[in-house]
């Protein structure tokens, strides 16, 4: 019975339970453990009761009922396994059946699906129906008619059984619209939106969801079968949001990932990246053996000799000029083991504090306690975007750099109806669910930031425990119409977007890349702590200044980073018994100390800063000045030409370890296959240069475990933000009329890093470099698509093939670096806090 | 473009009437139909973009509904009723007389493009059976010589 | 007897403008609700009148409005479902074509009642003359302030618009035709939530037959007590039926409620064609059981009519003679059903699909043993287990067929060929 109103009691197969309102019969009778088939049911899904096998009986019901669309009803009485529900369900079946191509041996989908196993389970092996299968394709006897939808995916209509869930999902859930349900009756067909492809972020989700083998993957299409894999638990490498993956492999080979549902963060989805990422382990090209420049060119080598020679010529630095003339970059998608091992190498060993993993953010700051470090250490929980009623997101384009946080801010705003607001220099795939989108002139945002504080405060929507009065003079623009000039942004939509900010009870606040990369993080990100005071998100909400990568967030918990908290440090100087009193270089400074020939030698792990360094000059002339260079990487880069050694580092499918995603959660994965091609994982790769000078800085992989454990416990200093408003005052650029267009350099959407263009299935995606631009744009320089765009910096020239953007509207560039045979990063300059161009078509 | 401004302006007056766009799909697809005789992706895409929904819900919601042909027709697209008040007076021998007449078989275009025959489903028109539509007219009470002169002030008309 | 009260004027050519309308005493009914009237008042004559549903299945208008949430923040919105696709119905073409006021006016009355302010009316696809009469007849009634801003003054609001299908019998079932009028598919919702509750775009939704709202603006004006002093007991007032099929006299006739089918056939209908003798008789369009000879005198209501054993649905009685083989029929209308399936859910999708491959091989005489067993056990499988009643109407007539005409079926298995040859010659 109704208790309290939002508690209800019902009884299934005898039994009862009590259930939350709004509770369906299906999920109830989950709960208690009593299974009922379903095909068209997905738990994220509105239910649309259209297969029918999951029928109940109800009493007082004549007829049967569709549980997984049925709410349960105070006093309800619900049988699942009466004779009329098995001959109900045994109906559906054969009707399913009728048409269906029963094609098992071939299908990929064997042992692992749905109708497959229903069949089985009903023990259906007879058909009453006697005429010839409905073919979708005509005039071909084999069920092998399977049509390309997508890069990845392959349908095949016959075996669909119109469960609808692809569809649904692709518009419910990713918000994408590339695929669709066309014709009806029983010539209903699944199939790209016309014209399109089948290739959002998500494709891949799709034949996941399928409960037959109607859509399926190229990549694991006819490799393995099901029950001849083994599953092994892994993280996704890639990006900071850390899904939960299971890796199928088979005999020391891995050929698929899927997603293994983690309500918390990824509630099942995973974005093809994650799906198909785990490629560049099987990839052809990887190194294989360790490399010695010897004279001008490397040549192949053993892992001792390297060793030795590496172990050698950097004790030989250290002693000579003392190991602040050492630098290290590593890749924040290393496991924390390897991130700890090389702080623990620099410091203990080397007796440096040059470390960094933040191999591509211009001018990072040079002593620890920034603002932006306070705002990054900030708790967020991606589940409580959940609660908001608002989100804003700023700096970020979102889908590309988180794409599960973007699935649940898009369910946030299309289930619970929250308002969201992008404030971006360029238009992104948000726009069609935003409130409002945003789109300030590049270069002024902390003017547009300036201008909403200022209308908050004069629309008195500010917290109230906030003093305001001296604002005034501590910001530049102070007023709402001067900010609405120098941004773009009418008076009118700033003063909606404080108002929406005052009156909202839940906030969340997310803020991404174009902050972090920028020089001018530090004064944004004061900017936008006093937004968060002043609209006092800091306590009705959560701020998340969103790392990049798989473990960022792990490598700034443990300290990898020039200048660590004095909590950290004490940690290590306890845990170490030592700790170097030199001043760490960050990145970009490590760099410009080589440029300068202060630095002799350096430790790259796993990262690429010839390519990825937002200044491509200025990288590539540091780097080739150093005596000694080691890198280790798993294929060859643009940095790995450069080296003295060249080691071949393992991916993280190939050993055990943790990751802490952007959340701070620890999340362990476990080892599907054995380091490849004579690989190494780089906490191995240290360990061993460590015992060849004689200084072993771990016995086992455990005490490196227990010694992290013992720095993540150290808390964050004073986590929570200072309360004090800070002073930002707007100052404008300087423009050529010459170099006047914004260049933005980011991933593709299916790549990340410089690693991914080696998954093949990713690269099926795409793999030659591109330049976006607006239609408008286009149409100015009267460019088609694919026709050849000059984009000309003050520093560097670079001809791509232009792409015409169905999102950008404004005049800027937009250039994925993934593939570019050209590192993009030659066109931008580290001291700009905005890159500019000038752009021409390329006549032939 | 193929949609006239006429027509763009017809779909742009419709889709002042429904507070979500999405509702103008059937509207517009029902407008480009009445200027054009038939739908395709071209026309799915000019629609996409008038109303500013994806254009797989045009094509999805087109596809659904069969009143619309999806390739080219005769300038006349005559659509005898087969259901069961025409049938019962004789529309199985009205199509016959139709094809015999034309000399197509249903599904057909006549070689002058100017005829298309097709059967459909119930049009309504039960108390006036046999009966069929012709572009956008219904002829009731149907005989030999209301079909002979039907054809004839085509023909003329053409 | 026949009772013209919704075909008063039917036969006025100038019915269809405005001012003849007014002249006939037209929008004095919402003039009157909207002075002097409130809502609950409305709803209240309308439940008195004892008016049910004339799209099908007779559910009691006033209740319905009455199911609207009286709290609700959002939206109401009142839709005439003037989809019209019942094989064997040509009723509401014929108000819309003849009286389009009187439609406007009763969905203007029911629009107030239920507190609406967004009115559509969904004209199916093919329709184009009617939907025409419609928007003029809108657009008329704004010109005098009869819609738009303060109706007469009472400061009450209401916009009205033509919606046009597609070509899908499946859009006159309610939910349907909501997603249709949405932009989706005109695929069929589950239930509940009931369109009353969420309907149109999620909101509280109203949606009545052509002829039930056209219905209402009578009963206003002349009184509950009126209306409901027609009919029978629980079947009140007048009805349009369609008369097709075998006769002479093939037509739309307005019956008060209880007249016996006899009457519509034969006094009206004029008998049967020449030449045949009455076989069957279908009471409520196509989807409805089959009647006999011997029921030729049932009142047509609704209970009567149920407790002959079929439905007296939209009203539209196909008259089917002799000379007429049953498979052929139950061949032609599982052609439609399979046809017109939205294709959501299993049962009708593959049982339709499956029915029409096993009825058209008997019909081709290509029928074996053990079919028509099939055919009864398939039909149990959809009856009831599907989403919508499109899943029902499929089968409801081919199981009355087989109950009725099975030596029909049999012979055609047995003998190849039909025990009673259809013949119907096109002259
Ligand atoms: C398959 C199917 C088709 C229907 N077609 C129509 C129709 O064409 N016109 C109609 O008024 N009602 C039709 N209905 C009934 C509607 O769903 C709905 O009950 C009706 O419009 C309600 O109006 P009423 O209460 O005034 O009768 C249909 C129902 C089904 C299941
Ligand atoms: S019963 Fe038929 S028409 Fe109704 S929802 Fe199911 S498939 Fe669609
Ligand atoms: S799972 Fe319930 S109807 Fe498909």
């Amino acid at each position: 019975m109704a208790d309290g109103g939002n508690n209800i009691t019902l009884t299934i197969d005898g039994r009862e339970i009590t259930v939350p309102k709004g509770t369906t019969v299906l999920e109830a009778a989950k709960k208690m453990g009593i299974e009922i088939p379903t095909f068209c049911w997905h738990p994220k899904l509105k239910p649309v009761g259209a297969c029918r096998i999951c029928y109940v009986e109800i009493e007082k019901m004549p007829k049967l009922q569709v549980s997984c669309a049925t709410e349960c009803m105070p006093g309800m009485v619900v049988h699942t396994d009466t004779e009329k529900v098995k001959q109900g369900r045994k109906a559906i079946l054969e009707f399913i059946l009728i048409n269906h191509p029963l094609d098992c041996p071939t299908c990929d989908k064997g042992g692992e699906c749905d109708l497959q196993d229903n069949t089985f389970a009903h023990g259906i092996d007879d058909s009453r129906f006697d005429f010839n299968k409905y073919r979708f394709i005509k005039d071909r006897k084999s069920t092998f008619d399977d049509v390309r939808l997508g890069p990845e995916i392959i349908r095949n209509q016959n075996r669909c059984i119109l469960c609808y869930k692809c569809v649904r999902a692709n518009k419910e859930i990713f918000g994408e619209y590339d695929l669709g349900v066309f014709q009806r009756g029983n010539l209903t067909e699944i199939d790209a939106a016309p014209g399109q492809q089948v290739d959002s972020l998500y494709s891949g989700n799709l034949p996941e969801i399928c409960p037959v083998g109607a859509l399926t993957n190229t990549d694991w299409r006819y490799k393995v079968r099901v029950w001849k894999a083994q599953q092994v638990k892994s993280i996704c490498g890639y990006c900071a949001d850390g899904c939960n993956l299971t890796l199928w492999k088979r005999r020391d080979k891995i050929f698929r990932s899927s997603s293994r549902r983690n309500d918390e963060i990824d509630e099942g989805w995973i974005c093809d990246i994650g799906r198909y990422g785990y490629q560049i382990a099987n990839a052809e090209n990887r190194l294989t053996t360790p490399l010695i420049k010897k004279g001008n060119k490397q040549v192949t080598s053993t892992w001792d000799e390297a060793i030795g020679l590496i172990a050698r010529k950097f004790k030989e630095i250290k002693d000579k000029k003392g190991g602040v003339c050492i630098g290290g970059m590593i890749s924040p998608t290393l496991d924390l083991a390897s991130l700890y091992a090389f702080s623990k190498y620099f410091r203990t060993v080397l007796h440096s504090n040059n470390v960094d993993f933040r191999n591509d953010y211009k001018m990072l700051a040079e002593k620890y306690g920034d603002t932006f470090g306070k705002m990054a250490s900030l708790e967020f929980k991606i589940a409580d975007i959940e609660k908001s009623d608002l989100i804003l997101v700023i700096g970020s384009n979102l889908i590309k750099e988180h794409p599960i946080v973007n699935l649940r801010v898009r369910k946030t705003v299309t289930k619970f109806g929250a308002s969201l607001y992008t404030l971006n220099p360029f238009a992104t795939k948000s726009g069609d669910i935003s409130t409002d989108e945003i789109i300030f002139n590049a270069g002024t945002l902390e003017a547009l930031i300036n201008g909403i504080c200022v209308s908050l405060i004069s629309q008195k929507l500010n917290a109230s425990d906030v003093d305001v009065s001296n604002f005034g003079s501590m910001a530049n623009p102070n007023t709402v119409s001067s900010a609405s000039k120098i941004t773009g942004i009418s008076e009118e939509r700033i003063n909606a977007l404080a108002m929406a900010l005052g009156k909202a009870k839940n906030i969340t606040l997310i803020v991404g890349e174009y902050i972090k990369a920028s020089p001018l993080r530090e004064l944004l990100s004061i900017a936008l702590n006093n937004l968060t005071i002043i609209a006092g998100i800091n306590k009705k909400g959560q701020i998340g200044f969103l790392y990049k990568s798989a473990n960022s967030k792990g490598a700034e918990k443990l300290g990898v980073i020039p200048y660590p908290s004095p909590n950290l440090i004490g940690k290590m100087k306890e845990i170490w018994k030592y700790y170097p009193d030199s001043n760490g270089l960050a990145a970009d400074r490590m760099i410009r100390a080589a440029k300068k020939e202060e630095m002799d030698a350096m430790f790259v792990i796993g990262a690429n800063p010839i390519w990825a360094y937002p200044d491509g000059q200025f990288a590539k002339d540091g780097i080739e000045k150093l005596d000694f260079l080691v890198v280790a990487d798993l294929f060859e880069s643009e940095t790995t030409e450069k080296a003295d050694v060249v080691l071949p580092l393992s991916s993280w499918a190939e050993y055990a370890g943790d990751f802490i995603n952007l959340e701070g959660r620890l999340q362990h994965f476990s080892a599907a296959i054995k380091p490849q091609n004579g690989s190494l994982p780089a906490f191995d790769i240290i360990g061993r240069i460590t015992v060849e000078m004689d200084k072993p800085i771990f016995e086992s992989v455990e005490q490196l475990n227990n010694e992290i454990k013992l720095l993540l416990a150290v808390l964050p200093e004073k986590a929570a933000q200072s309360l004090k408003l800070g002073e930002v005052k707007y100052s404008e650029e300087k423009i050529s009329p010459d170099f006047s267009i914004p260049l933005f350099v980011t991933d593709d959407l299916h790549h990340y890093g410089h690693h991914t263009k080696e998954a093949k299935s990713l690269a099926a995606f795409g793999s030659e470099p591109y330049a976006e631009i607006s239609p408008a744009m286009a149409e100015k320089l009267q460019l088609e698509n694919t026709e050849m765009l000059r984009i000309e910096s003050e520093v560097g020239k670079i001809i791509l093939p232009v792409r015409i953007s169905e999102i950008l509207d404004n005049n800027v560039v937009v250039i994925s670096r993934n593939f570019a045979t050209t590192p993009v990063n030659i066109l931008q300059m580290r001291k700009k806090r905005i890159d500019r161009v000038k752009l021409s078509k390329v006549e032939d | 473009m193929i949609l006239t401004p006429e027509s763009v302006a017809k779909i742009k007056e419709k889709m002042g009437k429904y507070p979500h766009h999405k509702s103008a799909i059937l509207p517009a697809i029902t407008i480009a139909y009445w200027q054009v005789g038939h739908l395709n992706e071209e026309i799915y895409k000019e629609i996409s973009k008038i109303i500013n929904i994806p254009i797989v819900e045009i094509a999805e919601a087109a596809t659904f509904y069969t009143m619309f042909p999806k390739e080219p027709v005769g300038k006349y697209l005559i659509q005898v009723c087969h259901n069961i008040s025409c049938a019962l007076l004789g529309a199985d021998s009205l199509i016959e007389y139709l094809e015999n007449k034309l000399g197509i078989k249903k599904g057909e275009t006549t070689s002058d493009n100017l005829f298309t025959l097709i059967s459909v489903e119930c049009l309504g028109s039960c108390a006036s059976a046999p009966m069929m539509q012709i572009n956008d007219k219904y002829y009731e009470n149907l005989t030999r010589e209301k079909v002979d002169k039907i054809l004839e002030d085509m023909k003329k008309q053409a | 007897m026949e009772k013209k009260i919704l075909f008063k004027y039917i036969d006025d050519p100038n019915q269809v403008d405005i001012d003849t309308y007014i002249s006939h005493g037209g929008y004095k009914a919402l003039e009157k609700v909207l002075k002097s009237m409130q809502p609950a008042q409305v709803i209240d004559e309308v439940k008195k009148s004892g008016l049910r549903g004339r799209g099908g299945a007779g559910f009691p208008a006033g209740m319905k409005w009455s199911f609207i949430p009286k709290d609700s923040p959002k939206p109401r919105y009142l839709v005439c479902n003037a989809d019209e696709s019942e094989p064997g119905t040509c009723k509401d073409r014929v108000l819309m074509e003849r009286d389009p006021h009187g439609i406007v006016e009763g969905m203007a009355i029911a629009a107030f009642a239920i507190g609406s302010h967004q009115a559509y009316i969904y004209i199916r696809g093919e329709f184009v003359y009617p939907a025409r009469m419609m928007e003029q007849a809108i657009a008329s009634a704004y010109g005098k302030g009869m819609l738009g801003k303060n109706i007469f003054g009472s400061g009450y609001d209401l916009d009205m618009a033509v919606h046009t299908g597609g070509g899908a019998y499946i859009c006159g079932e309610e939910t349907a035709l909501l997603n249709s009028l949405e932009g989706e598919r005109g695929m069929s919702r589950i239930r509940p939530p009931f369109p009353a509750i969420e309907g149109l775009y999620a909101c509280p939704t109203v949606v009545n037959n052509v002829e039930t709202l056209a219905s209402v603006p009578l009963i206003i004006n002349n009184g509950a007590e009126w209306y409901a002093s027609m009919g029978t007991e629980k079947s009140k007032g007048s009805k349009i039926f369609s008369l097709s099929g075998h006769v002479k006299r093939p037509g739309n006739y307005e019956l008060e409620m209880g007249t016996p089918l006899s009457y519509l056939i034969n006094d009206l209908g004029g008998g049967m064609l020449d030449g045949y003798q009455l076989k069957a008789i279908i009471p409520g369009g196509s989807s409805t059981p089959f009647l006999l000879p011997n029921q030729i005198d049932t009142p047509l209501d609704y209970e009567s009519i149920a407790a002959a054993g079929s439905m007296l649905g939209s009203g539209a009685v196909i008259v089917i003679g002799d000379k007429t083989c049953m498979v052929w029929v139950i061949d032609r209308l599982i052609h439609f059903y399979k046809h017109e399936s939205c294709g959501k859910c299993t049962p009708c999708r593959e049982g339709t699909g499956w029915l029409l491959q096993l009825i058209s091989r008997i019909e081709h005489g290509e029928g074996k043993p053990g079919d028509l067993e099939k055919i009864d056990s398939i039909c149990d499988n959809i009856f009831g287990r599907t989403i919508c009643p499109l899943g029902d109407a499929a089968v409801m007539p081919i199981q009355s067929a087989l109950k009725l005409f099975r030596d029909e079926f049999q012979y055609h298995i047995d003998h190849k060929k039909c025990l009673v040859k259809s013949e119907f010659e096109f002259k």
